[in-house]
């Protein structure tokens, strides 16, 4: 393989994982902001036990999803030094917003509410999930914002062979990215209940003692998913319009991976949509916490939606080739001049390491939500980052 | 008037990240030099965790900053050293994951590992911008970040902890100001008065910091190395001239970015500020 399709490569490699983390992250932190509200509000000691279960687990998820997206923001520098030079006048403004308004404010927040846990005033604890959170979904605005004008160039002059921002207005209206940021926030709410839900559904398998408390994670996790879903594939179905006005032939240019991804992709969602909406009057009375073969499906289920969200950003991406950036740059011209040595030694060097962490962050996460929750009478803190008292 | 903007945030940023983070990766690499046991390096560690994710970011907002402001230094300042860029990056992933999972003695392999790759990959990067010999400026940097991050821990811990920091941060002090006075004569073509005096300056703070570590007002001697970690950044910025109006964006992006950055920045320095007061409060 040449320099430009081990670059490729990379990118899509470390995208993905990127991606993986990331849509836990935005997800899970939306339901935790929501059990945090409800402990608020309602003093009630399970809200309380929930948003720390719930909220240890997305803070070891988002502790891969950081590091991850250090390298995707080197990315572009590092291998496609062309995209920044050609277009980095227009591409680089939203991705610069992202990291000052997103990332950094995301990150200074979050450390805010885990050592904040027990020191904070109760109101100003919440405020500061909620930022985590809003933050959390600036940050994929700005990103599809930038990946929008890939897919459909906006707002930009052409001068001395370089682009020029001339609106920025434009490039948060255009359509490639407006509908396409709705399905992914509403992919990522989907992906968080059917985790919610098949770690619950775990407890009842393992026949936990912890019935109040998995028995409302449950609930929180199918209505998510039953809530989400319709969104989610209204926002995915009208995308295909502004495909076939901008970008027609998009499948055909995904080449066979990417059509077929985007066949399985609608299958997933159609079936998490059906499956949950069935699964709403089984909570009546909790009789589905007895019903063992479909506590097994949720389980089984976990990975589903990740695996509909890869295939779909890879149609997506794929369907981008060959430009870059569309219709302006190809993505061979954008290539950095490094040689396939280089190329080869960093993409083993990022896909060793992410599947090595990615892993070992897998585990922990699947080891501390086997645990289950703390005690009440001795919660250990949200975090291995806290300081012991 | 736009341009000096960037380029004083660019600065900043770059500056605030080194003096910050610079002490994160140095509790990783003394680490197992100041607790003997796994419950004292936890507690080691745990002096620096919560300051971490609010320290990592200050690299985030800068390569934002630099893609946003200065596209065309971007992409030839990061394809240009890609070899030492993947080192970087390498380290900083392994040493964030490690950070925010340890769990047990094995992940100090990757947290050791990942804060030595980031030390070594930023003297290498640094040496190559300023022409500088790499060997030099590998071990430098990172004797410098250990240096900081040991007085970092004598200046949060206390008792028996506090004692071998301070052992710790003796013995880096003279090779660190060996490091600081090798760089002037080794140093490529720069412009000498301004490199010369940023080298200088370091001497006088590490004196400065043991001084203030002779006298425990360990505060200040932090204070010192992390300003002797910003220095080489300022270093850069004023021995090239890396940051011309050619490599910057057009007004058109400048313009805007400017009212989102005015407005973002207090708000960061109010958070930042607020992770410090309620940590300091908690020790």
């Amino acid at each position: 393989m040449d320099a430009l399709g081990l670059a490729r490569l990379q990118f899509a490699l470390t995208t993905s994982f990127h991606f993986l983390f990331v849509l836990l992250t935005i997800g899970l932190v939306t339901v935790v902001a929501v059990m945090q509200t409800r402990a608020t509000l309602t003093g009630g000691a399970v809200h309380l036990r929930m948003t720390r279960f719930w909220g240890r687990l997305y803070v070891v998820n988002y502790a891969m999803g950081i590091a991850t997206g250090i390298v995707m923001e080197f990315q572009f520098g590092l291998n496609w030094s062309g995209l920044s030079e050609f277009a980095g006048d227009v591409f680089g403004a939203p991705l610069a917003v992202e990291t000052l308004v997103a990332f950094f404010l995301e990150s200074t927040f979050l450390g805010l509410w885990i050592f904040g846990w027990d020191r904070l005033n109760r109101w100003a604890h919440l405020a500061l999930i909620w930022l985590v959170a809003l933050t959390a979904y600036a940050s994929a605005v700005w990103i599809m914002v930038a990946n929008g004008f890939l897919q459909h160039p906006v707002g930009y002059e052409v001068h001395d062979g370089v682009l020029r921002l001339v609106d920025l207005g434009a490039l948060l209206t255009n359509p490639t990215f407006t509908v396409a940021v709705a399905h992914l926030v509403f992919g990522a709410l989907t992906v968080a209940g059917v985790f919610v839900t098949g770690v619950s559904a775990w407890h009842f398998l393992r026949r936990t003692a912890e019935v109040d408390f998995f028995r409302r994670s449950l609930r929180t996790g199918v209505w998510t998913t039953a809530l989400a879903t319709p969104f989610l594939i209204g926002a995915g179905f009208g995308q295909f319009p502004v495909i076939a006005q901008f970008q027609p032939g998009k499948t055909e240019a995904a080449g066979p991976v990417g059509g077929a991804g985007l066949g399985v992709m609608i299958q997933i969602g159609f079936t998490l949509f059906l499956v949950s909406w069935l699964t709403l009057p089984l909570l009546w009375r909790d009789r589905v916490t007895r019903w063992r073969p479909v506590l097994w499906l949720m389980v089984i289920g976990v990975p589903l939606p990740f695996a509909a969200a890869i295939l779909g950003w890879l149609l997506r991406e794929l369907g981008r080739q060959p430009w870059l950036v569309y219709g302006l740059l190809r993505t061979e011209d954008a290539l950095s001049p490094v040689d396939a040595g280089g190329m080869l030694t960093s993409l083993i060097a990022f896909a060793g390491v992410f599947l090595v962490l990615a892993v070992a962050d897998w585990v922990v996460i699947a080891r501390l939500a086997a645990r289950g929750p703390d005690p009440e009478s001795a919660p250990a803190p949200v975090s291995p980052l806290v300081p012991a008292l | 008037m736009v341009e000096a903007f960037w380029v004083a945030l660019l600065g900043l940023l770059v500056a605030g990240y080194f003096a910050l983070a610079g002490f994160d990766y140095g509790v990783a690499l003394v680490v197992r030099f100041t607790g003997r046991d796994e419950p004292a390096r936890r507690r080691v560690l745990r002096a620096m965790t919560p300051y971490f994710l609010g320290n990592e970011v200050w690299l985030v907002a800068a390569v934002g900053v630099l893609f946003g402001a200065f596209p065309r230094l971007e992409g030839e300042l990061l394809s240009g050293h890609h070899g030492a860029v993947v080192v970087l990056l390498v380290g900083l992933v392994l040493f964030t994951v490690a950070v925010q999972l340890r769990d047990g003695g094995w992940w100090d392999v990757p947290l050791i590992g990942g804060a030595l790759l980031v030390s070594v990959s930023w003297g290498l990067l640094l040496a190559d911008v300023l022409g500088g010999p790499g060997w030099l400026w590998a071990v430098g940097v990172t004797a410098l970040f250990s240096l900081h991050g040991a007085v970092f821990l004598v200046w949060r811990l206390s008792g028996p902890l506090r004692a071998r920091a301070l052992r710790c941060a003796r013995w880096l002090l003279a090779p660190v100001a060996v490091f600081a006075a090798l760089t002037v004569p080794t140093t490529g073509p720069v412009p000498v008065p301004a490199f010369g005096w940023a080298a200088v300056l370091a001497v006088l703070l590490l004196g400065a910091a043991w001084v203030a570590l002779r006298g425990e007002a360990f505060g200040w001697a932090f204070v010192a190395t992390a300003a002797v970690c910003a220095l080489p950044v300022l270093a850069v910025f004023g021995a090239r001239d890396v940051v011309g109006s050619e490599v910057m964006a057009h007004a058109g992006t400048l313009a805007p970015l400017a009212w989102i950055a005015l407005g973002v920045a207090p708000l960061v320095l109010v958070f930042q500020w607020a992770t410090w007061r309620m940590s300091r409060a908690a020790r």
